[in-house]
């Protein structure tokens, strides 16, 4: 027995002393679905949204509440993610029922081409009200995560009083050599952090970031890896991969800008090919459920069920500022700042 | 009362055109199509090459790969020479080093150079900032120089095999002829026995250059954070949203005129000299005795190896083991808890395991028996013009592994035949990609076998195949058994080729492990990587208990 | 009745003809050299008898029936011939007595028929004790043996040999030399030998085809070869030799500085014209005075200038007075001149063999 294992058992017990009658523990039509998803047996989830202990961890607990549906993951980056699906799409093999960009820009593209059907999951009422803005009105897609942009450091290098408190902290010529960020090229959590400290700041301040010559990774974890490695010092960086990394003991800390942590929400939807659409539907409403969420919560994500709470060490997206571009600035956004990145960064 | 066993021979003659040829025409036909209408255009040519950034990441690739070539005949030679050809001690340590180097995968290794040369907190700037006192340590692996030393320490396994083989091969008289002249022992070695083995540094120069501007694994983790692109990581961002391989193929084309360039200036170069003595018989040799100098060849060759596997094996250890790595060492930070995780919660690993060395023995299989046959027909002159199939089954030598993994993919997508998906692309895609490898050793063995031992077989009336079956089987059973592990170890680490073919279910370790590398969580890349070397030590070992020891490295006697 | 036949065979590869319409039968029992310099095309007549090269043009039949045409090729493994190589070619994966019963094998025949039949042939090459052996633990002459007993116990219609004693140093050269015609004497098998040693061929052939660039020059059994060959290069290519060019001039024929009557030769009305002899050296005696006695032998007056001493006989050079000729004359111990030494020399036209135009 794993301790994940061991801990979502314990969640669920937590859950079932909560009472049967617990709001959200199941939905409408849950068990006509699960039957349905049974006869597919498994399905294939392309995500991008966590890294993949905790996609691993979401697939067990989807396995463990719906024995008989089996949950296969490819954890990559938003755009390698997207790639894949567009290299099946293109093969015209149907290969994923669910995918879970961080890219916005993905959804309307998939909407375009015709890649997604409809379903519109029951446990949709538990969303976090916040988060509704992100859901597509055809229903095409909805918002199943939600993480946060924001600085964190190495604490044995730098003490909290020394840490960053706001994002143009950053460019203190202090932090030369020692800043850490990811690439918006690859990173769809980068690419939205990007376009919101242009929308704050202009583009002035990559221009000024540039000047600490950053140290660029691709995906916005990279930025752990720098902090372990005391590569770089201060990163704007995601909160739940750091928050894991320091709860396995690594000297990690994050601080939550006084100018706003950069939320993102990101979309799951359901593939118009998909070869397990029922199983698809199912987990759709796990992703949404208590049950998913208190998983998340394990992994250091922040939840999207407005019943679960963010574990301790983590403050509630409720407590905290947050920042965030619209859909639209997003996905009109996201491509114009790649480009105008590599003219800055060079890379 | 033509041969029965014809029909067999053309068989798989279609199966290296359709392994070999057919992903590259249709690579180049993609490269000349409009993405959308499919119509004649150049304008992937333009959109490939119209962009000063395209060009400029085409020519750090050629300085980087050259470089890197360069860097690999400075690491390699000395050590093949100290190991064929003198008394110098260790050789068995330091011959199982290069072989730890040749199983750890480029991106493992390029993982742990980071920590280890990072110019900020790497264990070699602290040590030396703690040392002087000074600021900051000079060692940046965030640079151009960086990435050649990490690619050269992952490529020079090949330098040290082709020259220490000829080297092997060079006789002891050779060398008399000079010393009886007069010369110095340094001064015969410079002068007579380097300059014998320089086809095989030639060759070897080329096989390095071009594996140094395919690779993928090594600049995408390096690369892009000290700044600057390379081909493989480019060819990667335009498959990207939205995906656009016609350029891709057209940024490629010029990738292969390079290389074909290359190995026409090698045949060149080499064709105008005589290397007779090097395909003759070892005759008799005798090591070069080297007094106290052979404890600083030895300490040399322990740089070197330390450079690409002790210290990046130790770096890969402590994360594997380690519950925090940023903490460092310590009895308190110890755990298994990693190794559990990749190997018994993560369903993932468990079943890419399994695929990486079903895969790379699958390819292995299918690479040898098809280059064992294409060297057999054209040994044996079965078909008209069977020359023309050497160029065939040695031309995925000049296509970079990315490549290859767009042309497959070009061209098993579509119909007649679809492939990508299942596990076949990969396992094809990894025989393509490894059968220049596969054949030159299929070759050397098939040559080492007179024909006249078949011959003897038929005149007595026994049949080809029972020819082939009773006398050269057996006799290529050791020859080849060394090719295979030849091919497994590489096709075990490939990434640049699997990370454009993979899909659910058809996931390998080196897929696994790159995704990883973006995710911070550098506990469980490395006991992932531990895995994976693990995992091909122990096959090799067995493998060196079935055929006996030193197969890799050998040389025939006869 | 022939039982090999090889009629008009030629071979070309690429614009090179290697076989050049190479004709030659031998008889049921007969054993045939093909004798020649590297290159001259036997080892290619050797193999396409085998089968493993198909004839350009001509055909080989055996025993009547056509097993080599172009374009339709009775393959090697259907001929019941059997082949020892240059190399041996034995299988260094199988021990001797594996090797041996190789071809019994293939044949199907019963195992204890197998192993009998090894054990004999084994006890005839005299390897009787040596079967459990694998190849390398074995000398170069007893590998030889293996391979002998390996084609002989299929009882083979045709047994080729290639070149099979140039890997042996010259000792165990000569040993087996006599081995094979020992053998042959005892098994009666067809055989074809091919060699470039002429002494090689001597001490085992029947008969002896000369090949030069691809054709048969000559096919004679070895006395005749020696004593009459008919032309320069057969002359020169078997044994050392003298060329005499001369002309016939009315009852003489006239060569460098001296003549000898027409009379004096074995065939005297077919010498024409311009002419050409070979004179072995052990034809040519040298006297310190004008020999007496009549007889059919010419002598000419001539001078030794030069000279060496080979134990077993010497070898003068002699010029005949005023000749540009250097004659090689072979002399036994007891006959010694000095150099300068003036001397007669005594040639007999008897063994004087004219020599085909070029």
């Amino acid at each position: 027995m794993t301790s994940i294992r061991m801990r979502c058992l314990v969640a669920l017990l937590l859950l079932l002393g909560m009472g049967a009658g617990a709001p959200g523990a199941a939905f409408d039509g849950e068990k006509a679905l699960y039957e349905a998803a049974k006869k597919e047996k498994e399905l294939t989830w392309y995500t991008a949204h966590y890294n993949s202990e905790t996609a691993a961890a979401i697939c067990q607990g989807f396995e463990k509440k719906y024995p008989g549906v089996k949950c296969n993951y490819i954890r990559t980056t938003a755009q390698v993610a997207y790639q894949r699906l567009a290299q099946d799409q293109k093969a015209g093999i149907a290969q994923a029922s669910v995918i879970s960009s961080t890219d916005q820009g993905h959804y309307t593209k998939m909407k375009q081409d015709g890649w997604l059907q409809p379903y519109k999951p029951k446990n949709l009422t538990e969303l976090v009200d916040a988060f509704r803005s992100f859901n597509d009105p055809d229903d095409l897609f909805v918002a199943t995560a939600a993480g946060l942009v924001l600085i964190t450091y190495n604490t044995s290098v730098v003490s909290p009083s020394e840490a960053p408190k706001k994002w143009t902290d950053l460019t203190d010529p202090k932090w030369k050599n020692k800043v850490s960020i990811g690439h918006p090229g690859f990173s769809g959590y980068v690419g939205t952090w990007v376009v919101q400290m242009r929308k704050l700041y202009g583009w002035d301040y990559f221009k000024k970031l540039e000047l600490n010559k950053p140290r660029i990774g691709r995906s916005i974890n990279d930025t752990v890896t720098m902090l372990n490695a005391k590569e770089s010092i201060v990163a704007a960086g995601p909160s739940a991969t750091t928050l894991e990394s320091r709860a396995k003991g690594n000297p990690l800390a994050v601080v939550y800008p006084e100018d706003g942590a950069v939320l993102m929400v990101s979309a799951s939807g359901i593939l118009k090919n998909a070869p397990a659409p029922n199983a698809a539907k199912l987990f759709m409403e796990y992703l949404l459920s208590r049950e998913g969420n208190e998983v998340m919560v394990q992994q250091h994500q922040d939840p999207v069920n407005k019943h679960v709470k963010p574990m301790a060490g983590g403050k509630s997206i409720a407590e905290i500022k947050t920042i965030r571009p619209t859909p639209a600035e997003i996905e009109k956004g996201i491509p114009e700042v790649k480009e105008q990145f590599r003219e800055t960064f060079g890379i | 009362m033509k041969d029965r066993s014809l029909l067999v021979w053309l068989l798989l003659i279609a199966l290296l055109l359709l392994l070999v040829i057919n992903p590259l025409a249709r690579l180049l036909w993609a490269s000349f199509e409009h993405p959308e209408t499919g119509a004649f255009t150049l304008g992937n040519y333009a959109a490939a090459y119209g962009r000063w950034r395209n060009v400029e990441a085409l020519i750090n690739s050629l300085v980087v790969g050259l470089a890197a070539a360069g860097l690999c005949i400075v690491f390699g030679v000395p050590m093949a020479w100290a190991v064929s050809r003198t008394d110098m001690p260790g050789k068995g340590l330091v011959w199982a080093a290069v072989l730890g180097t040749f199983i750890m995968p480029n991106y493992l290794g390029a993982v742990a150079w980071i920590l280890m040369a990072g110019p900020n907190a790497g264990w070699l700037n602290r040590i030396y900032t703690g040392l002087t006192g000074a600021a900051a340590g000079p060692f940046n692996i965030y640079s151009k120089a960086g990435l050649v030393l990490v690619i050269a320490c992952y490529s020079f396994p090949y330098m040290f095999v082709f020259t220490r083989s000829a080297l092997d091969l060079i006789s002891s008289e050779m060398e008399d002829a000079a010393s009886t002249l007069g010369a110095s022992a340094l001064r015969t070695t410079l002068r007579v026995t380097l300059p014998l083995a320089l086809p095989a540094i030639m060759g070897a120069f080329i096989v390095e250059f071009l594996e140094a501007i395919a690779l993928f694994g090594a600049p995408a983790l390096i690369a892009l954070p000290a700044r600057f692109q390379v081909m493989t990581t480019m060819l990667w961002q335009m498959f990207e949203f939205p995906p656009r391989l016609q350029v891709a193929a057209a940024y490629s084309m010029p990738l292969l005129l390079i290389t074909v360039f290359l190995f026409w200036l090698q045949y060149r170069l080499i064709a105008r000299k005589g290397f007779v003595s090097l395909t003759g018989k070892g005759g008799e040799r005798r090591m070069v005795r080297l007094g106290p100098w052979r404890w600083v060849l030895l300490g040399y060759c322990l740089f070197v190896t330390s450079l690409s596997f002790f210290v990046p094996m130790v770096v890969v250890l402590q994360a594997a083991f380690a519950k925090a790595w940023g903490r460092g060492f310590g009895w308190d930070n110890l755990t298994l808890r990693n190794l559990r995780f990749v190997l018994f919660d993560q369903t993932a690993t468990r079943a890419a395991t399994v695929n990486t060395f079903v895969y790379a023995a699958a390819a292995s299989v299918i690479a040898l028996g098809l280059a064992l046959a294409i060297a057999y027909i054209v040994a044996r002159r079965l078909v008209p013009l069977g020359r023309a199939l050497t160029y065939v089954a040695m031309a995925p030598f000049v296509i970079p592994g990315i490549v290859l993994a767009i042309g497959f993919y070009a061209a098993y997508t579509a119909k007649p035949l679809v492939l990508y998906g299942t596990a076949w692309i990969l396992i094809l895609a990894f025989a393509t990609r490894f059968l220049p490898i596969a054949y030159t050793n299929s070759d050397a063995s098939l040559r080492s076998i007179n024909p006249e031992l078949e011959d003897a077989a038929r005149i007595l009336g026994g049949s080809r195949v029972l020819a082939l079956r009773r006398v050269v089987a057996p006799l290529l059973k050791r020859g080849l058994a060394g090719a295979f592990i030849l091919v497994f170890i590489p096709a075990t680490r490939e990434l640049s080729s699997a990370i454009f073919l993979y899909t659910t279910g058809t996931q390998v370790l080196s897929v696994l492990l790159f995704d990883k590398s973006d995710e911070g969580n550098f506990e469980v890349l490395a006991s992932m990587g531990l895995i994976l070397v693990v995992g091909t030590v122990a096959l090799v070992l067995a493998g060196f208990r079935l055929v006996g020891r030193d197969f890799l490295l050998r040389r025939t006697a006869s | 009745m022939s039982r090999l036949v090889l009629s008009e065979v030629s071979r070309r590869f690429g614009s090179v003809t290697a076989v050049d319409r190479f004709s030659l039968s031998l008889a049921q029992g007969e054993f045939v050299s093909l004798l020649g310099p590297s290159g001259c095309g036997k080892t290619t007549t050797l193999r396409m008898i085998a089968g493993f090269l198909p004839p350009s043009a001509g055909t080989i039949e055996m025993d009547g029936r056509t097993i080599s045409a172009p374009g339709s090729t009775v393959p090697p493994e259907k001929r019941n011939m059997s082949m020892i190589f240059q190399s041996y070619a034995i299988w260094p994966n199988m021990t001797v007595a594996e090797n041996v019963a190789f071809g019994l094998e293939v044949r199907r025949l019963p195992k204890a028929e197998v192993r009998a039949r090894v054990d004999k042939i084994l006890d005839v090459v005299q390897m009787g004790q040596l079967g459990g052996r694998y190849p390398q633990e074995l000398s170069g002459g007893q590998q030889q043996r293996v391979a002998l007993a390996r084609a002989i116990v299929v009882q083979p219609a045709v047994l080729l040999l290639d070149e099979p004693l140039s890997n042996l140093d010259a000792n165990l050269r000569e040993e087996m030399r006599y081995e094979i015609r020992r053998l042959h004497d005892e098994f009666h098998i067809t055989t074809v030998y091919v060699t470039h040693d002429q002494a090689e061929a001597m001490v085992t052939s029947d008969r002896i085809a000369v090949m030069h660039q691809g054709r048969i020059e000559q096919v004679d059994a070895p006395r005749a070869l020696y004593a009459r060959p008919r032309t320069r290069f057969v002359a020169g290519f078997i044994g050392r030799t003298n060329f005499l060019d001369g002309e016939a001039r009315g009852e003489a024929i006239v060569f460098d500085r001296f003549e000898i009557p027409r009379r004096a030769f074995a065939d005297p009305e077919a010498l024409r014209g311009r002419l050409s002899f070979s004179l072995r050296p052990q034809s040519i005696v040298l006297h310190r005075q004008p020999p007496g006695g009549a007889g059919p032998a010419a002598v000419v007056p001539g001078a030794v200038t030069q000279r060496a001493y080979l134990g077993e006989h010497w070898d003068y050079t002699v010029r005949p007075a005023e000749s540009a000729l250097a004659l090689r004359v072979t002399a036994r111990p007891h006959e010694v001149f000095e150099v300068g030494e003036n001397v007669w020399l005594e040639l007999d036209p008897r063994q004087m063999a004219p020599l085909l135009p070029e």
